[in-house]
């Protein structure tokens, strides 16, 4: 058996890593986002476009579940409808905490260029949201920003305490 | 704070009846193998399916409202928003129809340049639909290998109008503008390859047991059910009925190009996978021929893109910027929008879907009085109703792949 | 006084028509022109009333009575060779006559034409199903019927199709405005949260170009920025044109005082 002496005083000091829980809990959460697949009109396609060989976003740690059960993240991708609002509203009280939302295209922001009787204006009339993305349809590649930015403010979060269940109401 | 009874389901997901052992089930509205909207409300005995109730509606954006409300040239970009995996196809039907309403010629440059759009368009149709089913039925290498091509032809499309997916790249009265200099050649290239790949596919699939076993004998719609449902293209022509638009009543310089119309008597799954698969030949053969006829222009110096209309339609940019009475009228048709004649029209194309057909009541004023939107996948899913009982749960899923339909084209 | 505004047609109309504006018209044709239409037309003819026919562009447009919609269909279908139904709908005339129009698309494959079967109905008169012929006029009804209120007799499930079941009001008529009514506003909150969230939810935005400069959430004050969420104070608020003014005024111009400044008394002066 091979005997290694470490020399902790030098080789760069330890092989231990300081750091807080927060940093530990956000760095595991932030590196796998599992995404639900919401695609609901043409941005929906751009998400399987960014999911597919491409623009592959499994190198994000992202991978598109079926489940709500199963997710952390749900990307509304595309027109959201007045007869549809409530389906969106039942699957993401079905998500487990913590659990974030990314509303992507201009109809799932704001009814984009549907301001009909049919589409609700905005999907933060429905479920809180944590980021809006811009775009008719957006590019795979903002899709990929968003993600990014959503990384950045979920290492920004504290991990330790128990987190406040964001509400609309 | 939600209240536990506000959102109870119109009937819980899954109900058990023991008296006659019939279970209803809830597929959907977003189901990831529904492509899109659908919600099924599906009656079964064991496993198999008795009844079936397609309810759609979940997209409704009320775009023939937002018709009656736009001036022509302002509905262009919601077309996009119709077929949005062949975005270029919904703005050529509108185009086309608007056209015929106001009894205009296009130039011969526009029509091959629209031609080539509109042959792109059905080959990123047909690829995204071997990926989406090839994808729900299990295979997922030809998920991957599909929207690989799928992304050539997506660069070669942004490279003449801007955009990947809502192209809006045809005008009422041509093309905006002319084509980009490495666009024949990228487009050469993608097509040299093409008939490998398409090979890949079939190759991955053809004989593929489970693919089999999906697909063959699955889904059979007869001629009449077809018929009488009102199924156009893929659909209509893999339940042995020889009708495609593109050939029967040629728009464009369809009758200038020489096609096959692929077409099969099996009427089931497989027979209209089978049919995509040839109708990307078919649509390869197009576009090496509109290349030729691009060159052609080219070469006896045919330049224009637009119709020339003054009273419907802006002069070109030089025109515009020299003469004070075509900037005026251009003034006019921004602001207050053209005023076609008074009458109604009904114009088809053959989407990648099918028969996609615009009516269009004109009163003389710049809006339209009623426009409806014939979509191909309304009655695709329709037909579902009467497709489904019989089938087993898991037929389902390939039926619904094969069907083809696109959410922002059934609810509109 | 305000400009009256028609309650019967509440759709988009252009803010100007030339006075002497005359529509052209989309040339129509006779029917005898088309020998496969004439013979169609004399076949319609021959059993049912025709108030009138004419072909625009490329097409025949028959005129028949709203009860004769299914047997003319069925002649069609059975003796024509019109095989295939691909759209019919309805046009909203009440503003105009009181009337729908309903409007059936057909198409001969062994002939290669398409001709149109029009009809028009009162607003409460029902109009009998063609499904029993054509199945696509299933879904077609059920639209019509969601869309503009259309009753259809004989339908074997005569629900709405595209909006909710639980919807008020026919959107596609000439009186539903384009961004809906109060049902339609209030449609998503109501069902999921209830009336009483009305008041925390707040009111659709359709403006598109609606900037709440107090809303510091959702709108960035350029270069008077506070941080996201707080309260503006009065030290952020925006200049006017007075604060922007020099100490002292510029040359030329002389800095407004208020104190400076008189009333005057005699008007005449």
């Amino acid at each position: 058996m091979a005997q290694h002496q470490v020399n902790y005083s030098q080789d760069g000091g330890l092989p231990i890593a300081l750091t807080s829980i927060d940093k530990v809990v956000n760095w595991g959460r932030s590196n796998s986002l599992w995404a639900m697949t919401y695609g609901l009109a043409c941005c929906g396609i751009e998400m399987m476009a960014s999911g597919a060989s491409r623009f592959d976003f499994d190198r994000f740690g992202t991978i598109f579940r079926a489940s709500p059960r199963q997710s952390d993240l749900m990307i509304v991708a595309g027109t959201l409808t007045k007869k549809h609002a409530e389906f969106i509203k039942r699957l993401y009280d079905q998500m487990a905490e913590p659990r974030w939302v990314i509303s992507m295209g201009s109809c799932a922001n704001t009814g984009g260029m549907f301001n009909t009787y049919a589409t609700v204006q905005g999907v933060d009339r429905i479920i809180p949201v944590d980021l809006y993305l811009p775009g008719c349809a957006p590019r795979p590649e903002t899709l990929q920003y968003a993600v990014m930015m959503l990384q950045k403010k979920i290492r920004a979060e504290k991990a330790g305490k128990a987190q406040r269940p964001k509400r609309l109401l | 704070m939600q209240q536990p009874n506000r959102l109870r389901p119109f009937f819980e997901n899954i109900t058990f009846d023991r008296e006659d052992n019939e279970m209803i089930v809830n597929f959907g509205p977003q189901h990831p193998s529904a492509h899109g909207q659908l919600r099924l409300i599906l009656h079964m005995q064991q496993e198999q399916i008795t009844k079936a109730h397609p309810d759609v509606g979940y997209l409704h954006r009320g775009m023939e409202k937002m018709a009656e409300n736009m001036i022509y040239n302002e509905f262009m970009p919601t077309t996009d928003r119709m077929d949005y995996i062949a975005s270029s196809s919904n703005n050529y039907g509108f185009a086309l129809a608007v056209e015929k309403l106001i009894d205009v010629q296009v130039p011969r440059r526009a029509k091959v340049i629209r031609m080539m759009l509109l042959e792109i368009n059905r080959l990123m149709s047909h690829l995204f639909w071997l990926a989406t089913t090839a994808l729900d039925i299990g295979a997922m290498t030809v998920f991957l290998y599909a929207f690989r091509e799928r992304e050539y032809l997506m660069d070669i499309i942004e490279d003449y109008c801007g955009a990947r997916l809502t192209h809006a790249a045809i005008r009422i009265g041509g093309v905006p503008l002319d084509i980009p200099d490495n666009f024949l050649h990228d487009l050469r290239v993608f097509l040299n390859k093409l008939p490998e790949n398409i090979k890949d596919y079939e190759d991955l699939l053809d004989t593929n047991r489970i693919w089999l076993m999906r697909m063959e004998d699955v889904g059979v719609i007869p001629e009449e059910m077809a018929l009488s449902w009102g199924c156009t293209g893929p659909m209509l022509r893999a339940s042995n009925v020889k009708w495609d638009i593109r050939k029967e009543e040629p728009y464009e310089l369809y009758d200038e190009v020489e096609f096959e119309v692929p077409y099969s008597d099996k009427c089931d799954n497989y027979a209209r996978y089978k049919v995509y698969m040839q109708e990307m030949r078919e649509s390869a053969k197009i576009l090496y021929q509109t290349i030729d006829m691009y060159a052609e222009t080219v070469k006896n110096n045919e330049t224009e893109l637009m119709a020339h209309a003054p009273q419907y339609i802006s002069a070109p940019k030089l025109e515009l910027m020299t003469q004070n009475y075509s900037l005026m009228q251009h003034f006019v048709l921004v602001t207050q929008g053209m005023r076609p004649p008074v009458g109604e029209v009904y114009v088809v194309t053959e989407s990648p879907k099918g028969e996609l057909g615009f009516y269009i009541n004109s009163q003389g004023g710049p809006y339209p009085y009623r426009l409806k939107l014939r979509a191909p996948s309304f009655w695709h899913t329709g037909i579902l109703t009467d497709l489904l009982p019989g089938h087993y749960i898991p037929d389902v899923v390939s039926i619904i792949g094969t069907t083809n339909i696109v959410f922002g084209e059934v609810d509109r | 006084m305000r400009a009256y505004k028609p309650k019967d047609d509440v759709q988009k109309k252009s803010y100007y028509t030339d006075r002497y504006w005359i529509a052209p018209q989309v040339p129509t044709s006779k029917v005898e022109d088309d020998a496969v239409f004439a013979a169609d037309l004399a076949a319609i003819k021959a059993k049912f009333d025709v108030s009138d026919a004419y072909i625009q562009v490329e097409q025949m447009v028959v005129y028949i009575k709203p009860e004769d919609n299914y047997a003319v269909l069925e002649l069609l279908r059975d003796e024509l060779g019109y095989t295939q139904l691909s759209e019919m709908s309805a046009i909203d005339w009440i503003a105009k006559q009181g009337q729908f129009e309903i409007f059936y698309q057909m198409l001969s494959m062994s002939k290669r034409k398409r001709l149109r079967i029009k009809c028009f109905i009162d607003e409460k008169q029902a109009i009998e199903s063609v499904s029993p012929l054509f199945r696509s006029a299933d879904w077609s009804e059920r639209e019509m019927y969601d869309m503009f209120g259309t009753i259809v007799n004989n339908h074997p499930y005569m629900k709405r199709i595209l909006m909710p079941d639980d919807w008020e009001g026919h959107p596609l008529r000439k009186t539903y405005p384009l961004q809906g009514d109060e049902f339609a506003a209030w449609y998503e909150v109501d069902r999921i949260y209830g009336k009483e969230a009305r008041a925390i939810i707040g009111p659709e935005i359709r403006d598109s170009a609606e900037v709440d400069r107090l809303d510091t959430e959702r709108f960035s004050r350029l270069g008077f920025e506070v941080p996201m969420g707080a309260e503006p104070k009065a030290a952020d608020a925006e200049p006017t044109v007075e604060t922007l003014q020099e100490e002292g005024g510029v040359f030329l111009v002389e800095k407004f005082d208020e104190a400076d400044g008189h009333i005057i008394e005699d008007r005449k002066r």
